[in-house]
């Protein structure tokens, strides 16, 4: 497990909740369309504080991991919160502690704006994810629009220090790692997009 | 709330760019080179932009601040660093016109919001 990338995000984790504070008002009812459709058992990749836990439907049994310890220690009474089986695990996208084929759904919520090395973690996520399973993922992407492209590009290397990347190309990094794109839906311009994938 | 988000973009797009132009007018003079004078007022709008959208982003929304703020300190200021290099210009004339390039910077991204917000795939 990167130890920079762990410190980062235990570092971030004591502003978390303040810089996303209006992400419930604003992407809410988008998260909770995208969650219908978890199934059986799920994984649920960065938990971050746990504030997206409400909007998954009850009675799952989920498991939810975090590179940060941190940012797992904020999460732990939403997990208790939650109404049907919720576990914590501290653990690195990059390498996954769990068996093939063990999940039958995968969510990943702004997780891979910030996984070093996306590619590698998406191939993961192949890995462990049922060949008849589906991944869910909620993130942020760099626009396809040039003037806002251009300034997520200049940011990037601002964000990178304190939190995620602004430009990432989410969608051809599922491509690459073997997914198949079943959905893409903007939630804010075409840089927040909710999306469904499968394995390929 | 929606509509209440939505005012607060306007208003957080509006002082984003007065405190640009302010920043701006106070250091650009009539006469300078143009060419660093536009360089200048990118990075000061940069700046401005950075600084006021962290915590205005956290109450608003952080993309909807981010992505209009940084249209508008960027694009902004090299816009009111060329005027401020080109010609005398009243302090009025500077937060009137900033306030409502803020605006229609806001403006145009909700637009292209209304645009994209749909399905595309699948």
């Amino acid at each position: 497990m990167p130890w920079s990338v762990r410190f980062k995000w235990d570092r971030a984790s004591r502003g978390y909740d303040f810089a996303t504070r209006s992400d419930a008002w604003r992407y809410g009812a988008a998260k909770r369309r995208l969650f219908e459709g978890m199934r059986g058992h799920c994984l649920m990749l960065a938990a971050g504080t746990g504030h997206d836990f409400r909007f998954f439907p009850p009675g799952l049994r989920i498991t939810a991991i975090d590179i940060s310890g941190g940012m797992l220690t904020r999460a732990a009474p939403f997990a208790r919160a939650y109404p049907g089986r919720l576990d914590l695990v501290q653990m690195d996208a990059q390498g996954l502690a769990f068996p093939d084929a063990r999940f039958d759904t995968i969510v990943s919520v702004c997780t891979f704006c910030s996984v070093p090395d996306p590619v590698r973690g998406l191939l993961e996520l192949h890995r462990v994810l049922a060949p008849a399973g589906r991944l869910i993922a909620f993130e942020h992407v760099r626009s396809r629009l040039g003037p806002i492209a251009v300034m997520q590009d200049l940011l990037t290397p601002l964000s990178r220090r304190f939190g995620p990347d602004l430009n990432r190309d989410t969608l051809a990094n599922l491509a690459r790692a073997g997914f198949r794109i079943l959905r893409e839906e903007n939630v804010y311009l075409d840089v927040v997009k909710a999306i469904e994938a499968i394995p390929d | 709330m929606a509509r209440l988000l939505t005012l607060c973009e306007y208003g957080a797009g509006a002082l984003i760019a007065l405190a640009t132009a302010v920043v701006i007018h106070a250091l650009v003079q009539p006469g300078w080179d143009l060419v660093l004078a536009m360089l200048l007022g990118g990075a000061i709008g940069m700046v401005v932009h950075l600084l006021l959208a962290f915590p205005l982003g956290a109450l608003i929304g952080m993309f909807q601040v981010m992505l209009a703020g940084s249209l508008i300190g960027m694009y902004g200021g090299m816009l009111f660093a060329m005027r401020d290099a080109m010609q005398p210009v009243s302090w009025t004339q500077t937060t009137a016109v900033a306030i409502v390039f803020g605006v229609l910077v806001v403006a145009g991204v909700q637009v292209y919001d209304r645009v994209l917000r749909s399905r595309v795939g699948g």
